[in-house]
Formats: C-alpha cells, structure tokens, sequence
C-alpha cells in the first residue's frame, strides 16, 4: 500500500475495518492496507491470516501501470542524458588506430568508430564463406560489423568504411601509425615516410617525437602569424576602404555628384585609398616572406595502401603517434582537442575545429534578449498587478499572455522575418543606409531582430513569473509600508520589488534558457551556417546587431543534417549538444537556485 | 497514337495552343467552350507509351465563338478572346478568370491576334481594321485560390486530382503545387501519434507521483521529468533522426514487442506484489517499490531485445520490414496482436459483470497469500482466454480477407511518425506531466482524507475522487500538451523525413506545417508566391494552435475556480 504521507497513511486503518462488513470474525482482521501495529497482526496469525482484502478496491495492477508510466519518463530521460553525456564526452578521446585486413587482402587503416549489428541483405552475403554464413544463420541473420574512420579523404574519397567482421581477416595495431588532423580534407591516417625540417630530410624511423612536436609548434607560430595579419591588418584596411567609399557614397547621394563637397571628398578618399594599398602591398610582402620560410616544414605521409601525401607543416593541426601514446599524452590529445573545440573556428564545412562563433552568437542574442525581455516583461507585470484594474479586460490580456505563450516559436520567427526584418527593417535602410543599397543592412537576418523576435517569444514567461513573484509578496509587507506613510510607487520600489526580484531573476534565467535553446524562429530571423564576421568586433561601433550570426543550436542541426557527410559530423554535434544542454542546464540550475533562496528570504521575511 | 475529340461533336476547333512545359494545350471552339487537356499514365491505356490524353480543367465558357489565345511564357496564365469583343485572362490550373477585358466600341468584329506580354504584365489585341488595344495588368499570384491551396487540384502529369505539395524544382516550367492540406494532414499526424504516446505515459505518470509516492520519492522523479522540458528540441531532433531512427529500424520488432511486454510484465509483477503479504509490502512500498518498477521496465526491453529476433521470425517471416512492405508473410499475427488488447478488455469486463460479485465474496473468506494467488491465477486465465479469442478473431479476419497492413500499418521508412512521435514526447510528456500533476496537487487535502478515512483506498481514491475533481486540469495539461505538438518545429524537420504524404502509416514520414515553414521561408523569394503561402502556412498553424489554447486556457479558469470554491 502506498499512501501519500504517513498522515494520511495514519487515517486510514482507523476507517479500514468498515470495509469488508458483514464477514464473521473479520473485526478481528486489521485491514492489510492500513498497516496495522505488529501485535494485531500475530493476534490474527492464530486463526490463520484472513485475507478480507477487496484486491480490486486496492487496484494493485493499475497502480504497477501507473508506475510503470512514470517510470518510462524518468528512464527515457535518464536514458537520453546519458547517451548524449557518454558521447559528448568521449568524442575527443583518442582512439587507437586499427589495421584490418580483410579475407580478399584489402587493408583498412583507421580509428575504430562504432560497432553495430545489422542485417545484412544477399546482396551484402554474396562471396562469404560456409561458416560466417551459417553463424549468422544462427544469429537471426544478424551479424556485426564495424565502422572505420579511415581518414585521406582526398585519396580515397571516404570518410568511412564499414568492416563487417565475418570479412575480416586479422586486426592489429601497427606502432608508428600516425593520426593526422589537417586544416584540409579532414584526418590523414598513415605513416610518416620524411619529415623535412629546413629543407634537410629526416627518414621515418629516425624521427624523434620531440623534434616533430618542436617543428610543428615553430610551424603553427607561423600560421597564426599569417592568420593575425590577415584578420586583424588587412581586414582593418579592407573596413576602412570600405567605410570611406560607403561614406563618399552616402555624400554623392546627399549633394549629387556634381557638388564641389563630392569632389573634395572624392579626392581626398582616392587618396586615402591610395595610401591604404600601400600598405596592403607592404603586408602582402611580409606574408610571402613568412610563406617562403614555411615552405621548408613539410612532411612526407604514406598511407596504408603506400600513396604518398605532401603536406605542410603548419595545415597540420595535430599529430600523434596513434598507437603509442601514453595515458597522459592521450589526456593532452583530449584537452588540447577541447581546447581548440571551445576557442577556435570551425573548419571543413563545420564538421572540425571549433564553435567559438557559434558560442559568442548564442550568448550575444541571448544577452541582447534579456535587455529587451526584461523590462518590458517586468513593466507589463508591474503594471497588470499592482496598478491594473482587475476586471474583464485584464483577465483578457491575462489569457492573451497565456496564449503568447502556446504560439509555435515557428510562428514568432515568420513574423520577425515579415515583420522585423522586411519592414521595420527595410524602412530602416531606405532612412539611415541608403548608400548600402541594395545590399541590406537592416532589411535582412540579424542578431538584433533574432533578439527581438526571442525576446517576444520568451516574454510570457517574464510576465507569468514576474506576476507570480508579486503576489508571493506578503499583504502584510504592503501595508505596513503604506501605513508608515509611503507612497504606492514607494511601497513597490522599496518593498515589494527588492522581495520579488528573486522570483523576478528566476523568470528572466528560465526565459534564457529557453531562448538559448530555441532554433527554429532564427532560421527564419538571422542564424546562418557560417557568419563571416562576430556581431561583435574591434571596429566602431563593435557591436553589429544588424549582422547575422552562428548559434549552436544552428550548429547542431546544420552539421547533423546538411553536411556533405553526416557520419563525419556526428562527433562534433554530440559535443556540440552537450555544450548547449550544459549551458541551459547550468542557466537551470542557476534559476532554481535562486529560487530557493528566495524561498529562504521569504521565511525570514515573516514576523 | 490516340485520337481523340477535343471538343463536343457539334462545335468547331477555333484557337489550340500548348501551354508552357508543352506538357498540356489548351483548345477552344466556336460556341466558346475551352478546356484544357494533357496526358496521364493510366493502367490499361491503349496507347503504346501508355499515356491517355485527358480533359483535366474545363474553363468558364465565352459567350461566342473563341477567336484567339495567347499563352502566358512563364506561367499557366492564358488569354483568350471571343468574337464578341471579350478578352479574359485565365490561369489554367486553378480554373479561374482572373481579369475580364471589355474591348470598347468594337464588338462584332474578329480580332486578328490577341498577346500578352512576355512579363505578364501587359496584353495587346488587335482586330481586322489594325486598331490596337493595349492593357496594363498586375495578376501577381495566379496559382492561388482557395481551391488550390485547400482543394483537390489536378496538376499537369499526375493522373488523378489530389491534394499535392510540391514548391521547388530544377526547372523552368515547373509550376508550384500548394495544396496546404497535405501539410496541415501531416501536422494532425505527428501530433496524434505523439499524443498517443504521450498522454498515457504523463497523465498516469502524474497520478501515480501525486498521490502513490511519498514526497521524498516525488522530490527526486518530478524534478526529473521537469528537466526533460528543458532540452532543447534540436537535440531532441538530432538524437531522434541520428541516432535512434536506424536503432529502432533494426530493431523494429524488437520495440514492437517491448510496448506489448512492458505493460504485461508490470501487470505480472503487480499480481506477484499482491502475494506478499502486507506485513512484508507495506515497508516496501515507498522506495524499494519504485525501483523495482523501474527495475521492471528495463527488464522488459532486455527481455525484448533478446527475444525480439525470435518474435520477429515467428510473427513476421523474419523481417519485419518486407512484411510491412507487404513481401512476406501474413495478417494473422499482427491481427492477433491488435486484437489482443482489445479482446482482454472485453474478458475482463465480461468477466467482471458475470462473476465478479461472486469471485469477491470467495476471495474474502480466503486468507490473504490464497486470495493474491486466486488473483493472478485468474489473471492468466484472462490471458490465455484473450489469446484464444484474439487468435480465432485474427483467423477468422484474415480468412475474410482482411490485411493488418495498408492503412496505419504499411511500408517502412526509417525517419517514420514513430520514432516522431517517441522523441515529440521528450517535448510534451513534461509539459503535460507538470500541469497534470499541478491540477491533481491542487485538489484540496480534505477531499483526500475525507475519502481515505471512509475506508476508501488509495486507488479508490484516486480514480473516485481526485480525477473527476482534477480532471479539467488534466485535460487542460493535454491540450497544452497538444498545442506543443502542433507547433513544434526541429523535431519534425529532422526526424520526420519531410515527405508530405497523406496516410496514416505510423511506419512512414510525415511534412508538417511547422517543419515546411522553417525547410522553405528562407529560402523563398520575398513577395513570391511561395512566401505568401507559407506566411499563410504560419497563419493556420496559429490558429490551430490558437484555437487549442484558447481552450485550454478557458477550461483551466474554470477549474481554477471550481478548485478555489471547494
């Protein structure tokens, strides 16, 4: 029997007799469900137990369903959690690398990806011998098989391969073998045949692990070399160039181009322009030099079927000798690869490298969110509780909110594109951006309108929580403060709203949360695959709410669903989700905490 | 080589011209009837590429003899023009008359050539003295009318008329199909099956947490199941189509026969429970209870995936999906297991009406261990008694012809409405869990005891007394629940296939309205047709879900207030 609480659990017993009335001696038989005291139960065991038990009225089976459905939620959350924690944490622990021959004397070199039992057709049974086949006869035709990531995607043009285990000849793991991450075409599996360091040629088997670690750092200092000249210099020249020709146009289109204020400007920004290219042709030059001397890092890859790759130096991101690596140099390959997944950019259609834009956009519309929620939410609240007639049309507007909140977040993006983006923001060109037209400034996709059309979608959550907040503010607070003479607005900003602002916080944090994890409205509203530049950025006026930007959320659904190969991406989007369920849960977490706290003020703040 | 009359016996072929795609022409005759025609593949068409030309639309018919015609060079658009001075323009596909010309002072005469422009703007016509008339038009979105966006719409090559969605092609002379029916079907479909899933699993799941567990158990499962709600549906998506989609497709049977196991393992393991005697269950009905049907569930997808092969070869040939295909096997089985339910239900109650008064009195003068085992005993009873006559039904029904397949058991695809309608329930199950378990909360405590303490059990309880006071909360949490499953969006896109199908098979994908406007809205060209019809997608998506909320919201004041008066 399960009761609700002791109490009741106490109640019953005391009424539990009545039940099975009309049975000889059953005053004597405590009703089982009631838990009756020890002593009843032996003073019964004489006569033998007497069920006097209605089985129907207990309901046993229904209440094991009952169960059972909760059960099945909890587990299918549990369940799921653990999946998506498992895979998002191993993802980036290296693996070894495997050599599998096969019967027909093909060899496979790759890290081992996952296994699984399938069903293989006739087709895929054709040429197996007698015995796999009768094996797998007894196995209901399953049979298993494993996934290799076998990298070289440029020479073999796969990323996978399957090696069905009834095929497989013999597994090993050679040493030596090295794993390859390239800027380009994803993984090289293979052995090093040369490693060229300054233009002297060093043999495989003599290189010291050191000196290839010492090369490749001094070759990835040159890289980054390259890179911070390219994005930070050249692309400060390129702005300017090009806020200098969209101010020139701005003027043609203020005063004509035929007025002297034209020309004088013109002048001055061909000038300019001038002066910029020369330094343009000045950073060209540096990166040449650092060209030439990277030139003389290469490496000589071999792979399993004995083609060799050139390669360079610094378009390596990370080697290691797959097959020898110590615990601790495989925990460095672990971290460095977190690392490089949290702070850098992605590469290779997004499938590799790292979600830092995606980070910072996911976090730059939410932030940008909750300063539009915020008030407006809050003031609504305010206003429909504290000043607010109670009457008919307010239990409208209460319904409305309660609506707002069912409306598909689908809808709220259709109407941030029409509404937001092609009309507020087409007008907002015509006005203030004429001189970028045709190319929309406001008039498209953009962090600011995907902020505003969240900041629609999550602010019944504000309203429902703030309202919330201030009714929980004792009566008695309100009048001892209006009965020390203040002012109603005195009374709400120095006493009710210091003690709401914790149930006010906890709706704001839930209303990120929710904001954070929603994708489909910013489909429609501004996310794209890969922003080329930060909304945020080290040119006036830094930020750029109008630019469009990458979210992880994007990320997970672009990269699952869109990639070239969706095998290859699914690592990456495994710690992608862990990354965005961590940051809503952490956002949770937080809201809940504070929630409990403000339950703990709440207690001191009764007299 | 077809012949056939483009026009009725008595009327003679005045204008015949092909439209764009030169898929379908159009032919008018002299007492003004105009129709178009193309060619569809029928079976047993006699033709020897087996194509049979068809009068698919028949046009509003002029007032005189038709003189001239002038296709449109990118679009369906036609104009025509009769020997009385008449000249409208038409759109082929919707069959409607979209602007009527009048030409002035000139009736009577034959026009020599009528000609719309090459940007649809614009029509010159000209009659037999060499005077010209010339129109500026605008018929922005010809293709649309309410017949083709809610109606049966024939399209150039499909054979019959239907409800078509089709918005993008590689070429020139596609034209868009826009029938939002197949959408809004598809909508209603993953919201149905997600709901199936959904509901028995929060609702009861709620009950059981607000009045069969102590608190200390709910402070651990609520929380839990709260948690769910907050995964974003992306993910839930992405798990969905990536991962779970070609697990549950390898193991279809063995999932099948999890849902049936599951609930007849928990049932055995209840009869079992009530063998114990109180003395020894009661201390064990907080937590150890719980775990041990946690324990149970786990153990019946063990137990599924482990006899799922064998079930799979015994009920289906082997291969679950060729018989769902079709390819093999028979109906029996599957009829065997849909009736299975049913007839135990209708045992049960059979059973209950004709013995039970009697059963019960017999199980009070037994002692409590005895009257547990009379319990399950009885309960096997009922089972095989079902299994008999579900099997003879079965028999008897597939003897008849009937087929457990086509219909809401058919071909299998790998991203199907089930594996939508499992991961939409990560999204709703919480949402209705937690309103559902709000309103039974929010039942007062004296109604509780009041009926505990007149000897009711918890069950009795429970069933007598908290559900009907809670019960419009309940179906308040339901129709929140189903709002969310309306308009939900990643899920669908990723997991559902995308395929705008108008079937119920649970074992094929589905294209909601959600999922269209989120795949095509970026896509679209501003101001297009295409984007006006998906802003209208979005439009009767609101009001779906509008509609449900308004409900729910309605329904849940009132049960605000009754439950504030008791």
């Amino acid at each position: 029997m399960k009761a609700k609480s002791p109490k009741e659990r106490k109640d019953n017993p005391e009424a539990g007799a009545p039940v099975p009335s009309g049975e000889p001696g059953n005053h004597k038989t405590p009703a089982p469900e009631g838990g009756q005291p020890a002593g009843a139960g032996k003073g019964s065991s004489r006569t033998g137990i007497r069920a006097a038990i209605d089985f129907k009225a207990r309901g046993e089976p229904f209440v094991w369903i009952m169960g059972g459905a909760l059960a099945l939620g909890v587990l299918m959350i549990v369940g799921f959690l653990a999946l998506v924690l498992w895979n998002g944490i191993v993802t980036f622990y290296p693996g070894p690398v495997e050599v599998v021959t096969l019967k027909n004397g093909e060899r496979i070199a790759g890290e081992p990806f996952r296994s699984e039992i399938f069903r293989p057709s006739e087709e895929q049974l054709k040429g197996v011998d007698a015995e796999s086949r009768r094996a797998i006869r007894e196995a209901e035709g399953f049979a298993s098989r494993t996934l290799y990531r076998i990298g070289n995607f440029d020479i073999y043009n796969e990323d996978f391969k399957w090696a069905v285990e009834h095929r497989v000849a013999r597994t090993e793991t050679p040493p030596g073998i090295f794993f390859v991450e390239r800027k380009e075409w994803g993984p090289f599996i293979g052995f090093i045949k040369t490693l060229i360091i300054d233009g002297r040629r060093i043999p495989g088997e003599k290189i010291s692990m050191d000196a290839l670690y010492a090369a490749h750092d001094g070759a990835v200092e040159r890289r980054n070399a390259i890179r911070s000249i390219e994005v930070n210099e050249i692309g400060a020249i390129n702005f300017y160039i090009e806020e200098e020709r969209l101010a020139l146009r701005r003027t043609a289109l203020d005063y004509g181009k035929k007025s002297a204020k034209y020309r004088a400007e013109k002048e001055e920004f061909e000038r300019r322009t001038k002066e910029r290219r020369a330094g343009f042709a000045v950073l060209k030059k540096k990166i040449a030099s650092i060209n030439a001397e990277d030139k003389k890092y290469t490496v000589i890859l071999q792979e399993i079927g004995g083609r060799e790759k050139n390669l360079r130096l610094s378009d390596i991101v990370r080697i290691y000798p797959a097959n020898n690596l110590s615990i601790f140099g495989k925990m460095g390959v672990y971290f460095s690869r977190w690392g490089e997944f949290l702070t850098d950019d992605p590469r290779e259609a997004n499938t590799e490298g790292g979600v830092l834009p995606a980070i910072f956009g996911t976090v730059m519309m939410t932030l940008l969110m909750v300063v539009f929620v915020a008030p407006f939410g809050v003031i609504t609240a305010l206003y429909l509780r504290e000043y607010a007639k109670q009457g008919a049309l307010v239990s409208i507007v209460r319904i409305c909110v309660n609506n707002l909140a069912g409306v598909p977040s689908i809808v709220y993006g259709v109407f941030g594109l029409g509404f937001f983006a092609y009309t507020v923001g087409v007008r907002i060109d015509l006005l203030f951006y004429p001189e970028r037209l045709p190319n929309p400034t406001f008039g498209t996709g953009g962090l600011l309108w995907a902020s505003l059309t969240l900041a629609l979608l999550t602010v019944p959550v504000v309203i429902v929580a703030t309202e919330e907040a201030l009714s929980a503010v004792p009566r008695s607070m309100r009048e001892g403060s209006l009965a020390c003479g203040a002012s109603k607005w005195q009374t709400i900003r120095n006493i009710v709203m210091p003690q709401a602002m914790p149930g006010i916080m906890t709706g704001l944090i839930l209303a990120m949360a929710r904001g954070a994890g929603e994708v489909a409205p910013l489909m429609l509203v501004g996310v794209v695959k890969l922003a080329p530049e930060l909304p945020f950025d080290t040119f006036f006026p830094f930020l750029h709410p109008e630019r469009s930007f990458m979210h992880l959320g994007f990320h997970i659904y672009d990269v699952g669903f869109q990639s070239r190969n969706s095998e290859a991406g699914k690592p990456m989007v495994f710690v992608t989700t862990l990354l965005l369920i961590g940051i809503i849960a952490f956002m949770n977490a937080f809201a809940i905490m504070v929630r409990n706290r403000l339950r703990r003020k709440f207690v001191e703040g009764h007299f | 080589m077809e012949k056939r009359d483009l026009l009725p016996s008595d009327e003679k072929l005045t204008v015949f011209k092909a439209l764009i795609g030169e898929e379908a022409i159009v032919a008018g005759g002299s007492k003004g009837s105009l129709s178009v025609f193309f060619q569809v593949r029928r079976p047993g068409a006699v033709t020897s590429d087996g194509l049979v030309m068809v009068r698919a639309h028949e046009l509003e018919k002029h007032a005189a003899s038709v003189s001239g015609l002038s296709a449109s060079q990118r679009s369906r658009m036609f104009i025509t023009m009769d020997s009385g001075g008449d000249a409208w323009l038409r759109h082929s596909t919707s069959e409607s008359t979209l602007l009527r010309f009048r030409m002035k002072d000139m009736a009577g005469g034959s026009r020599r050539f009528v000609r719309l422009s090459p940007r649809d703007d614009a029509v010159v016509a000209a009659d037999q003295n060499g005077v010209v008339n010339f129109w500026k038009f605008s018929a922005e979105h010809p293709e649309t009318t309410y017949q083709t966006l809610f109606g049966k719409v024939w399209y150039e090559g499909y054979p019959n008329p239907g409800y078509t969605w089709q918005s993008s092609s590689g070429d020139d002379a596609f034209e868009e199909k826009i029938s939002l029916i197949p959408l809004i079907f598809g909508t209603i479909k993953g919201t149905v099956y997600s709901l199936i899933f959904a509901i028995p699993i929060a609702v009861l799941g709620a009950i059981f947490t607000s009045e069969f567990i102590g608190p200390e158990v709910r402070s651990v499962v609520k929380p839990a199941m709260e948690m769910m709600a907050s995964l974003p549906s992306v993910v839930l998506g992405f798990v969905a189509a990536l991962i779970l989609a070609p697990v549950v497709e390898t193991w279809i049977a063995a999932v099948l026969l999890s849902f049936m196991l599951i609930p007849l393992l928990l049932l055995l393991s209840a009869y079992l429970w009530q063998l114990m005697p109180p003395r020894i269950s009661l201390p064990l009905s907080g937590f150890p209870k719980v775990s041990l049907i946690f324990f149970v569930i786990i153990l019946g997808s063990l137990l599924g995936y482990l006899i799922g092969p064998g079930f799979e070869r015994f009920f289906f040939g082997g291969d679950f999906k060729a018989w769902a295909n079709g390819n093999i096997g028979m109906a029996t089985p599957m009829l065997f297991i849909i009736f299975f339910p049913v007839s135990f239900l209708l045992i049960a109650f059979g059973a209950e009406r004709l013995f039970g008064y009697e059963w019960k009195q017999r199980l009070r003068r037994m002692p409590h261990s005895r009257g547990a085992l009379f319990e399950l005993l009885r309960w096997f009873g009922m089972l095989v008694a079902a299994g008999l006559l579900s099997w003879v039904t079965a028999v008897v029904l597939t003897a008849l012809g009937l087929d457990a397949r086509g219909g809401v058991i058919d071909t299998y695809v790998q991203r199907n409405s089930l594996v939508v309608g499992f991961a939409m329930g990560f999204a709703v199950i919480p949402l209705i869990y937690t309103i559902a378990e709000d309103a039974l909360n929010s039942v007062p405590s004296h109604l509780r005891a009041a009926s505990l303490a007149c000897g009711a059990t918890p069950w009795q309880t429970a069933l007598w007394v908290i559900l009907p006071t809670a019960a419009s909360g309940i179906f308040t949490a339901v129709m929140i629940g189903m709002g969310r499953a309306v308009g939900e969006t990643m899920i669908v896109v990723m997991a559902a296939g995308n395929t705008p199908v108008l079937d119920w098979n649970i074992f094929s994908g589905l294209r909601a309205l959600s999922a269209n406007i989120a795949v095509e809205l970026p896509e679209a060209v501003k101001d297009g047709t295409l984007y006006r019809v998906l802003f209208l997608a979005a439009l009767v998506l609101f009001a779906m879900t509008f509609i449900v909320n308004t409900v729910a919201e309605v329904v849940r004041l009132r049960f605000r207030k009754r439950a504030a008066q008791l």
